[in-house]
């Protein structure tokens, strides 16, 4: 355990994109809140500066159909609230989802590159710690640190929101800061980025397993073979199997959560129904079979970082 | 005597190009083994079979364990520099010192850091900030902090100057080397380690040409340098090596008399880079253009 640790610290130090792009897409989101325009009624941008007093001084066609709008979301402003922390939320995630791929693809050929394994198999750390501590950096470590960026990016945009808007129609829509509502976007943000890295974790020891048998070219030789398969089989059997299995592995997860259903309500679905509904992807055999081929995946991956001589 | 090495007809193919064939070992604890042979001869196969770096055939047992099978285990009693500049360039001084203090439990950081201290390295910096001498600075000084029953270095001052090749090996032999410690390293200068080995073993094409302590190497080989008057009848002893310079002519002699052969001329015991070069040239095959050493 304290190797795994040693070693993930090791995976930050090396890639410090890991850590350094999540800070910059959350300084991009606070400086676009902080200075960014917002576009409100039909025709009138505000810019930074503009305070709530500006706002009542817009065009009375804009007023009008700005209050319109508002007295219809009026008594919903904890749903707005946890609906926009939730979406900046995502976006960070879906922002390293980037990174990790790469990070991944490079995880095992970066030290046969630049022939540093021979420094690392010279230390007692195994090889089977080594892919764990690759692949824990990026399905645990990675996002914890983003999940918990993004609890407080969360706090600062209210907060910038606030001092932009604050007193006005629009600054007040939503509470200033709601600590039942902001936990729950919390635990349900959390519990949907690890189920969706559970129904991933296949993809990832795909990626870890190019990436220690490539000698070069890493991305070429993750992307070629199932680009290769597409176009064979739309060929020679004019069918599309191979595409709707692909779409499963990357939506099917969605599909089991059958969000579907809150569409069109006007509630907030509570945190215990959401919980219910994500957790359902751990009902589906898919979900176990995904996780039995990572683990093979990630067997065949320390095999062969155990046994390559190619130093 | 515990065998820290034990290996019995070591063999490795890459395909069916054999590089190692049938290499017999018997390393002591204590000793400071020098693997010597041409470019091509097998050492660096010989050197990743012990370190469980490569599959083979035969029998091997290093620390009475199996590189093959017991790897995980092996590395906490075994360090080495397989090679020169395989310390990453992302890599900060200090980084790397808290990293193997943090994995390695036979690491004594203190002793790491003074012997940095004595450097011009500064902990700040990265890799790919510091020149190849101080690269392999800081890999000695990591690797000699860890308390090690058996150290490996395959050309570890491979594209260093004359100052740092010598404090390379003055540290070594200083900082590290004691009774419990055993030492197999490899080089291309062999007249600079040739004074801290207590065994040499030349290899070439695959095989093990020479298994020696360096006390037995003057009992068993003589180099002569015969007077005038008698190169031939010295030549009628049959050296199995012989060159001429500057006029005089050189033999080396295996297991001869060697009173028989003061009375032919002047005689001392070779040294291992003479001895090397005559054995990986006999009689006859000598040419300036093949490459030995």
């Amino acid at each position: 355990m304290n190797n795994i640790l040693w070693l993930i610290r090791r995976e930050f130090w090396e890639n410090r994109s890991l850590w350094i792009a999540p800070l910059a897409i959350a300084g991009v989101i606070l400086v676009l809140t902080a200075f960014g325009g917002v576009h409100i009624g039909q025709n009138e941008t505000f810019w930074f500066g503009t305070g709530a007093s500006d706002l009542e001084n817009m065009s009375a066609a804009d007023r009008e159909h700005v209050k319109n709008a508002l007295s219809e979301v009026s008594d919903k402003g904890q749903m707005i609230y946890a609906f926009t922390m939730a979406m900046l939320t995502f976006v960070q995630l879906f922002a390293l989802t980037f990174v990790i791929f790469f990070y991944l693809l490079d995880s095992l050929l970066a030290e046969r590159k630049d022939r540093s394994i021979l420094f690392w198999k010279s230390l007692p750390v195994s090889d089977a710690e080594v892919v764990a501590s690759k692949l824990l950096t990026a399905v645990v470590a990675a996002p914890i640190f983003v999940l918990l960026l993004s609890a407080v990016v969360q706090v600062l945009f209210r907060l910038i929101v606030w001092a932009r808007f604050g007193g006005s129609i629009v600054g007040d829509v939503m509470p200033l800061f709601d600590a039942a509502v902001w936990l729950q976007v919390q635990v349900a943000a959390w519990a949907m980025t690890f189920t969706t890295i559970v129904w991933y974790l296949p993809l990832a020891g795909y990626l870890m397993l190019v990436s220690v048998w490539a000698r070069r070219n890493a991305f070429l030789w993750a992307i070629l073979p199932p680009v290769a398969l597409l176009i064979i089989e739309a060929m020679l059997a004019q069918s599309h199997k191979f595409a709707d299995f692909l779409g499963r592995r990357f939506g099917g997860h969605l599909d089991l959560m059958d969000f579907a259903r809150f569409e069109g309500s006007n509630d907030m679905p509570g945190l215990g129904e959401l919980l219910s509904h994500i957790s359902r992807v751990f009902q589906s055999y898919e979900t176990w079979v995904g996780v039995a081929v990572a683990a093979a995946f990630i067997m065949v991956t320390i095999r062969i970082r155990r046994m390559r001589d190619d130093s | 005597m515990t065998a820290i090495i034990e290996a019995r007809g070591l063999t490795k193919r890459y395909g069916s190009t054999p590089v190692v064939r049938g290499v017999d070992l018997n390393v002591e604890a204590g000793r400071i083994v020098g693997l010597i042979g041409p470019n091509g001869a097998g050492k660096t196969t010989v050197i990743k079979s012990i370190l469980g770096l490569t599959s083979f055939d035969g029998e091997l047992k290093v620390l009475g364990l199996d590189p093959r099978t017991q790897r995980d285990d092996l590395m906490k009693e075994v360090c080495f520099i397989a090679d020169v500049a395989v310390l990453p360039k992302w890599l900060k001084v200090s980084q790397a010192v808290d990293f193997v203090a943090g994995v390695h439990p036979r690491f004594d950081r203190k002793r790491a850091e003074d012997f940095l201290a004595r450097t011009d390295i500064k902990k700040d910096s990265r890799v790919r900030q510091l020149s190849k001498g101080m690269v392999t600075q800081l890999h000695l000084a990591l690797i000699l902090a860890i308390d090690a029953k058996l150290l490996v270095l395959d050309e570890p001052t491979l594209g260093l100057d004359l100052l740092f090749r010598r404090s390379f090996y003055d540290n070594l032999l200083n900082d590290y080397f004691n009774k419990e410690r055993t030492i197999l390293v490899t080089t291309h200068q062999v007249e600079e380690i040739e004074n801290i080995l207590t065994d040499v073993l030349f290899i070439e094409h695959g095989k093990i040409v020479l298994d020696s302590p360096m006390e037995s190497i003057a009992e068993r080989f003589a180099q002569l340098v015969p007077s005038a008057g008698n190169v031939d009848r010295a030549r009628a002893l049959k050296p199995f090596w012989e060159r001429e310079i500057f006029g005089r002519v050189a033999m080396l002699f295996d297991g001869h008399n060697q009173d028989e052969l003061a009375s032919l001329g002047e005689v001392r015991a070779p040294s291992v880079a003479d001895l090397f070069v005559a054995m990986m040239q006999p009689v006859g095959t000598a040419s300036p253009s093949k490459e030995a050493a």
